[in-house]
């Protein structure tokens, strides 16, 4: 229907990508004014910063790591490599830790890689619906062997990613008030724990056994189900400390009325 | 039964209208506009920034919506492009739209995507009959599934076509007598297109017809040797204020915004500039009256 016109957006595109393609795309334009090519490179360059924009937007902590420089070459890279699909630039981004892992250019810096993993998911977590949160009253309020065969549904915003370098360290020390400094040494692993208490996301440090009670939780298991995976992954496991933290930090919520009545069904 | 696009244009024509003159909705100012006495007639914000399940963002557009009218903004649907635009985007921004109820919803004459691969940016359209048939199309289905009239932007370029058929002007106007949408007239990107490509912004504003302009756009711009560009990061310009005037004089007051998305200021220079574009209407209603 619009040949002509999807031919010359084709041609605008590919001149936007690479400043050599333009020449397909002159006769299309009105070409009184010398600087025609000059001002198709300001698209290109609106282009690469709206990537550079919406990267510095979900990446703070990288962008501090590798510098303003740096990052925006790295923008321009990855923009390339994978470009936007989306006509909203917040979901622009969601394979920078994958691409910065295969960057020659930042392999002086391994664990850069899972610190961006790890701001996608906050970013993410930032636009997470907003459930209510159990609370301590409604906890407090089932018996005990009630409470152990309850099933409880994890806050969308709750995420995790277990990491052989100390990246929840690492983010926390690049906030704005950090209540920590950046770890002395990078040869440990972190185990970080995303929540978003109310408007705010944390990154928080979690263990073995908190992360293997969450995935069984996630997976639908129960409280018992959840403390006994707990307790196979870390000998120490101790539940009722968890319970408190996932009460303040809003990590459970109810389970929406149909799953419940398919677990009472199973 | 789903009213037809025109039908639905027709009915909403008079109970979308805004009153006055209002502010871009920029995250910098969530805190203040939230604790303080409501400061502007209504605001605007960019759809896709609310684009979420939840979270902040929109939960601060929502507390405002409580006090404020509010005008959906779109960046990103991009509805010009030939070879296809996001259905899934435009259903994000239905569900904002059901969520926030806004007053007005409006998105841009030009287009942004290739088969898959999206530009983010606002890129100008030939104006030719071909872009017009497509953006007909578009708008009618974008109102069809908004159940509602939007308004269509005239954004700046910093080229020009060769084919074109039509100014900014007869476009847009094609566009809304053929679609039912109404037009969002940015007086600052005709401002920006007279430099750019020697348009006359003045004869624009006064081929536009007025019974199609829902809203007026005012911001700021930056001169550079090459181009000037709508960075939307000063005030807005004595030159455009004059337009502005006329843009007022030929289509009534209608509602207006000040826009400003680089270098955000204090709020405060938001609302001074509003106060700017209202004592503007005041001082053409007093010249309506003495010519009367």
């Amino acid at each position: 229907m619009s040949a002509l016109l999807e031919r010359v957006q084709a041609d605008f595109a590919a001149a936007l990508a690479e400043s050599s393609a333009a020449s397909a795309l002159m006769p299309a334009l009105v070409r009184d004014d010398a600087r025609v090519a000059d001002r198709l490179a300001l698209y290109r360059g609106n282009v690469s910063a709206a990537w550079q924009k919406a990267l510095a937007n979900a990446y703070p902590v990288v962008r501090a790591l590798v510098g303003d420089e740096f990052f925006g070459g790295l923008a321009r890279a990855y923009g390339r490599a994978h470009p936007s699909t989306s006509g909203d630039l917040n979901r622009f981004g969601a394979r920078f830790g994958e691409f910065i892992d295969a960057f020659e250019h930042t392999r002086a810096l391994p664990y850069l890689g899972d610190v961006a993993a790890l701001e996608w998911i906050v970013h993410v977590a930032h636009y997470a619906a907003d459930p209510v949160a159990l609370t301590r009253e409604r906890i407090g309020s089932l018996p005990p062997e009630e409470l152990l065969m309850a099933r409880f549904a994890l806050h969308p915003a709750c995420a995790w990613l277990p990491s052989q370098f100390p990246v929840a360290s690492i983010w926390l020390a690049h906030q704005p008030q950090p209540t920590v400094g950046l770890p002395e040494s990078l040869d440990r692993g972190e185990l970080p724990l995303v929540v978003r208490p109310r408007w705010r996301v944390e990154v928080l440090v979690s263990s073995r056994g908190e992360l293997a009670a969450l995935t069984r939780l996630r997976e639908g298991g129960d409280i018992e189900a959840a403390i006994t995976a707990g307790l196979q992954a870390e000998p120490g496991f101790a539940f009722p400390k968890a319970l408190v933290r996932w009460l303040d930090c809003a990590i459970l919520v109810d389970q929406p009325a149909a799953m419940i009545v398919s677990n009472k069904n199973q | 039964m789903k009213k037809s696009a025109t039908e639905q244009a027709r009915q909403n024509a008079g109970a979308t209208r805004l009153g006055g003159t209002g502010i871009g909705l920029r995250s910098p100012h969530y805190g203040e506009l939230l604790a303080r006495e409501r400061c502007a007639d209504w605001l605007e914000a960019h759809s896709e920034n609310y684009f979420g399940d939840g979270g902040y963002d929109l939960h601060v557009l929502t507390r405002l919506r409580e006090r404020y009218p509010i005008s959906l903004h779109g960046v990103g649907l991009a509805l010009g492009s030939a070879a296809g635009y996001s259905a899934r985007h435009l259903q994000r921004l239905a569900a904002l739209v059901r969520r926030i109820e806004p007053s007005l919803v409006s998105e841009h004459l030009c287009w942004g995507a290739v088969d898959g691969r999206v530009l983010n940016d606002l890129l100008p359209l030939p104006m030719t009959r071909e872009a017009l048939e497509l953006m007909c199309g578009r708008v009618a289905e974008m109102q069809d599934v908004l159940q509602r009239r939007v308004l269509i932007e005239n954004v700046s370029s910093y080229v020009r076509f060769a084919g074109d058929e039509y100014d900014e002007a007869g476009f847009l106007n094609e566009l809304a007598r053929r679609s039912g949408c109404g037009i969002l007239l940015d007086v600052n990107n005709l401002y920006v297109n007279q430099l750019n490509h020697g348009d006359d912004a003045a004869a624009q504003i006064d081929a536009i017809a007025p019974q199609h302009v829902g809203e007026i756009h005012l911001a700021g711009h930056l001169v550079t040797e090459l181009a000037v560009i709508d960075h939307h990061g000063t005030r807005v310009s004595d030159a455009v204020w004059v337009l502005y005037e006329r843009a007022i004089a030929h289509c009534g007051y209608v509602p207006t915004l000040i826009e400003w998305d680089t270098d955000v200021p204090e709020l405060d220079v938001l609302i001074d500039e509003a106060a700017t574009a209202r004592q503007r209407c005041a001082a053409q209603r007093s010249r309506d009256v003495r010519a009367a």
